[in-house]
């Protein structure tokens, strides 16, 4: 099963990216539980691209493919911005104190390690970041 | 995303109710500063019931991080309760759950954030 959605890489897109990912779930009868490993792997991927990845006068697009098989599950978020790699962003220190705990590059750290595996790559003036999951077992 | 404050004793009680995430950040954000602020000089705490929250990100968990230092520095309990399933992945994962007390349920935040009259 498959599934592909396109929207300007702007913050109000979020809901309707999010939406996309939930009739997904539903239309493959996905479980639950696994859903929110992929909503945020979306929101913090997309947000990336939106916040960092959008040069001034240009708003790039946003390519979100879903493809289910044999139980693993791929999100693929691919846009045409500037060359930006998540994966090369610093691991923040998780066990850093309150006072010198750092939110920059939580989101691609939570994404790494919820996630079963994850890519980047740049092919033809595009960032290609793709992630995969087991959310069920393979049917015999 | 709704956010509803309780008062127990000198207890602030906030509960979100469904998702914390980039679009609901900010104004959650400017929630929690008019309950720190409230809470002034007096012996108070502040609890975040998270029972009805269903999804955060890392959006939602700066919130928490600043509220957890704001509430250090002023010298108030601050807890968090009720995490779901999903929403304690996230806090557990990214380490917030080692430097932000997080407690079962509410019955057990307040039992630990002090007097609650």
């Amino acid at each position: 099963m498959k599934r592909h959605t396109a929207v300007p890489s702007d913050a109000a897109q979020l809901p309707i990216l999010t939406q996309f990912l939930q009739e997904f779930w539903s239309a493959a009868d996905l479980p639950p539980a696994e859903t929110v490993t992929f909503e945020l792997a979306l929101e913090e991927i997309f947000m990336n691209v939106v916040m960092h990845g959008s040069p001034a006068g240009r708003v790039p697009r946003v390519d979100v493919s879903l493809a289910l098989c044999d139980g693993c599950l791929t999100l693929m978020i691919e846009d045409d911005g500037p060359s930006f790699d998540p994966l090369l962003l610093a691991a923040p220190d998780v066990t850093a104190s309150l006072e010198e705990r750092r939110v920059g590059g939580l989101g691609v750290y939570l994404v790494r390690q919820m996630m079963d595996a994850v890519s980047y790559r740049r092919l033809g003036g595009h960032n290609q970041f793709s992630m995969t999951k087991r959310v069920r077992e393979p049917t015999p | 995303m709704n956010v509803r404050l309780e008062s127990i004793g000198l207890t602030t009680v906030v509960i979100p109710q469904g998702r914390l995430d980039f679009g609901s950040a900010a104004g959650f954000q400017s929630q929690l500063e008019q309950v720190l602020a409230g809470a002034g000089s007096k012996p108070a705490g502040v609890i975040i019931d998270c029972a009805g929250l269903d999804y955060v990100s890392s959006a939602g968990l700066r919130v928490f991080l600043l509220a957890a230092r704001a509430s250090q520095r002023a010298d108030l309990a601050f807890a968090i309760c009720g995490l779901k399933p999903a929403v304690r992945e996230v806090f557990d994962v990214s380490g917030f759950s080692r430097v932000i007390a997080v407690f079962v349920d509410r019955a057990n935040a307040l039992a630990q954030t002090g007097p609650t009259a």
